[in-house]
């Protein structure tokens, strides 16, 4: 019994460790970095790099990578940004179900195509940040009815309107991935494809959900932070693919598909978001975040690595873990 | 009997993996690009007169460049196995910024080109070990490229480095009327394809690519290829990064923005094969010269940033598709 809940949360151990020691230290380290204000500075980071960390960590659980996310979020805030006439749901929601259609689409040729998905999304990378510019025409566009997006500045405690709204979106991807069919299928073609498929696993749909999870979470990220500054730039969300795959790594999400889960996405998405949010409490510069950034990336999979080294002895069943 | 159809059947499909190496498509395959190259080019030079000038080649030549040098050489860490990099961009920065600062502090050209080269290497080599450790190369290098891009950002402030009043613009030159990069481009190109075509390392690369377990057991170091693999690629790095130092004289921590993505697709156009063993530095420079002849004739032809990059993403997924597919087929009728 023990035992079970002992590996139960196993997976979790690790970035909760990381998380509370870096949360104790800069908390130490920075006098201005406590309390509730330090709670809701950390929860802002899940509205943009928390949803787009979610899709991304969906292709990567079912052993592809979705490179073209940054670019994604970019075309959904000009999007929302041009479609504001609508309303604030209405424009958020064209957007997304925009992105939603196109990730299914990206998903169903991969899986058709049986392409590598890292070949494939670098070409609609490039290719969705050309639409971003043509439909921006060049240039950072702003909302006219600005007094629409009000409501996005609402404060609930340590809640905002906005990480409200990536906390039910975690929540439900996280019932969907567990509890239904299509989201067991994202687990069983990531972790052992030919055994998944062999054993009745439909080749196309789990890719075509899971790419159009990711390119819809992108989507919503980028036109929720759209609404909440007022613009959408053409250039914006170039380094959201770093964010993103350092969070969901940092979380624990397995790189070789098939593993982790939404809470692993939180995790990650929580230390990323305390070291950025920590750092500039401290005023330190946006270069310097993403120096730590990049040092927990690398401590991270060596401390993956060297355990999964020394627990391969152990249990041969582990080696399909790496 | 029925033992030793089973051996056969093992046998062809070992050789389903061996004989697209050697078959008729991977000699087809140069020969597509070119062909795409010069259907590019034939329907330039009809839409566009201005297309077959002089100025207007070198243009296409230089803008090649520094993206297909780079391509080149991270091709040997591509055909080895170990996918990309993704700290393209910040490596070829850290170069440019440090070749930059080394002449402003009063360096002379030699030493400072030898002091980049030495120090991209090592950076290059710890990735090298690390990814030959066992650990994903895609986000070793991802990492790599946040730390480099923070410590270069730091230590310059985020202000221009500037290399001072004595700054010669030799990168920006021409010898006999050919620039300089495009030189450089050609010799670095001719120097790694052989290298990967006619010498023990280059084999062993495309062996191990290929067939990472056959490759061990038949001797060969996995952790040697691939740090190799990695000096040359950060031999590339550093020659991108001082061109365009010497050519611009000044640098910031944000030079090269594109340079990862324009690599990458460089390679992928090429048709080298993202997960090794099938490719070649040629076929690289080759992605990135067809990538460049069609940018150009959207310049020409007044295409928008916006419109260029969407054209180029579709060439690239085009491409690609396309040369897997006719990979599979390959694959499929033997």
């Amino acid at each position: 019994m023990i035992k079970s809940i002992v590996a139960r949360f196993r997976p979790y151990a690790l970035p909760l460790a990381v998380l509370i020691i870096t949360w104790i230290v800069i908390a130490v380290i920075t006098p201005t970095f406590r309390g509730t204000g330090s709670f809701y500075a950390v929860l802002e980071g899940f509205p943009l790099i928390g949803i787009v960390t979610l899709g991304l960590a969906v292709t990567i659980i079912a052993g592809e990578l979705d490179l073209s996310v940054g670019s994604m979020a970019a075309l959904a805030a000009t999007i929302a940004v041009l479609t504001t006439p609508v309303g604030l749901v209405g424009c958020v929601l064209i957007a997304t179900s925009m992105g939603i259609v196109f990730g299914a689409v990206q998903g169903m040729l991969i899986a058709r195509l049986q392409i590598n998905s890292l070949v494939f999304t670098i070409g609609t990378l490039i290719l969705l940040r050309g639409l971003t510019y043509i439909f921006s025409g060049h240039a950072p566009i702003v909302i006219s009815n600005i007094e629409i997006t009000d409501v996005l500045l609402d404060r609930y405690g340590i809640f905002s309107v906005r990480s409200i709204v990536a906390i039910v979106v975690f929540v439900i991807a996280g019932l969907f991935l567990t509890y239904t069919r299509w989201g067991r299928e994202i687990f069983a073609i990531g972790g052992a494809r030919n055994e998944a498929i062999a054993a009745g696993v439909p080749r196309v749909r789990p890719l075509a959900v899971s790419f159009a999870i990711s390119a819809g979470c992108a989507s919503l990220a980028g036109a929720l932070a759209a609404m909440l500054g007022g613009s959408a730039s053409p250039q914006n969300y170039e380094d959201l693919l770093l964010s993103a795959a350092a969070a969901a790594l940092l979380g624990g999400i397995s790189l070789y598909g098939g593993r982790g889960t939404v809470l692993n996405v939180a995790l990650g998405v929580a230390v990323l978001s305390l070291v950025g949010a920590g750092l500039a409490a401290r005023g330190s510069s946006a270069s310097l975040v993403q120096l730590v950034t990049g040092g927990l990336l690398l401590a991270m999979i060596a401390i993956e690595f060297l355990a999964g080294r020394l627990t391969l002895q152990s249990s041969i069943f582990r080696r399909s873990a790496r | 009997m029925s033992q030793s159809s089973e051996e056969g059947k093992k046998f062809s499909s070992v050789f389903r993996e061996k004989i697209p190496v050697v078959g008729s498509l991977e000699v087809l395959m140069p020969y597509i690009i070119i062909g795409l190259a010069a259907v590019a080019i034939i329907v330039s030079v009809t839409i566009t007169p201005s297309f077959l000038t002089a100025d207007n080649i070198r243009a296409i030549l230089r803008n090649a460049s520094i993206v297909g040098i780079v391509a080149v050489a991270m091709t040997p860490v591509t055909l080895s196995g170990n996918f990309v990099s993704l700290a393209i961009s910040q490596s070829a920065m850290l170069a440019m910024v440090s070749y930059v600062a080394l002449l402003g502090a009063g360096w002379h050209q030699a030493p400072a080109i030898l002091i980049v080269i030495v120090g991209l290497i090592i950076v290059g080599v710890i990735q090298g070990f690390i990814v030959a450790a066992g650990l994903n190369p895609i986000i070793t290098t991802l990492a790599a490229g946040a730390i480099i891009f923070g410590v270069v950002s730091e230590m310059t402030g985020g202000w221009i480095v500037l290399a001072g009043e004595n700054f010669v613009a030799w990168g920006s030159s021409n010898v006999v009327g050919i620039p300089i990069q495009v030189l450089i481009f050609l010799v670095f190109t001719v120097l790694v394809t052989l290298l990967m075509s006619r010498t023990v390392i280059g084999r062993e690369t495309m062996l191990v690519g290929a067939n990472r377990a056959t490759a061990q057991i038949g001797g060969i170091s996995f952790t040697r290829v691939t740090v190799i693999a990695f000096v040359i690629f950060s031999v590339g790095l550093a020659i991108a990064g001082v061109l365009n130092g010497a050519a611009f004289g000044q640098a910031t921590a944000v030079s090269f923005p594109a340079l990862t993505i324009d690599v990458i697709a460089a390679l992928l156009v090429g048709g080298t094969a993202i997960q090794g063993g099938q490719g070649s530095p040629l076929r690289s420079a080759g992605g990135a010269l067809l990538i460049s002849v069609i940018s150009n004739m959207m310049v020409l032809n007044d295409f928008s940033s916006g419109g260029r990059l969407a054209v180029q993403g579709g060439v690239v997924v085009v491409v690609v598709v396309l040369l897997d597919q006719l990979r599979r087929r390959q694959v499929m009728r033997l």
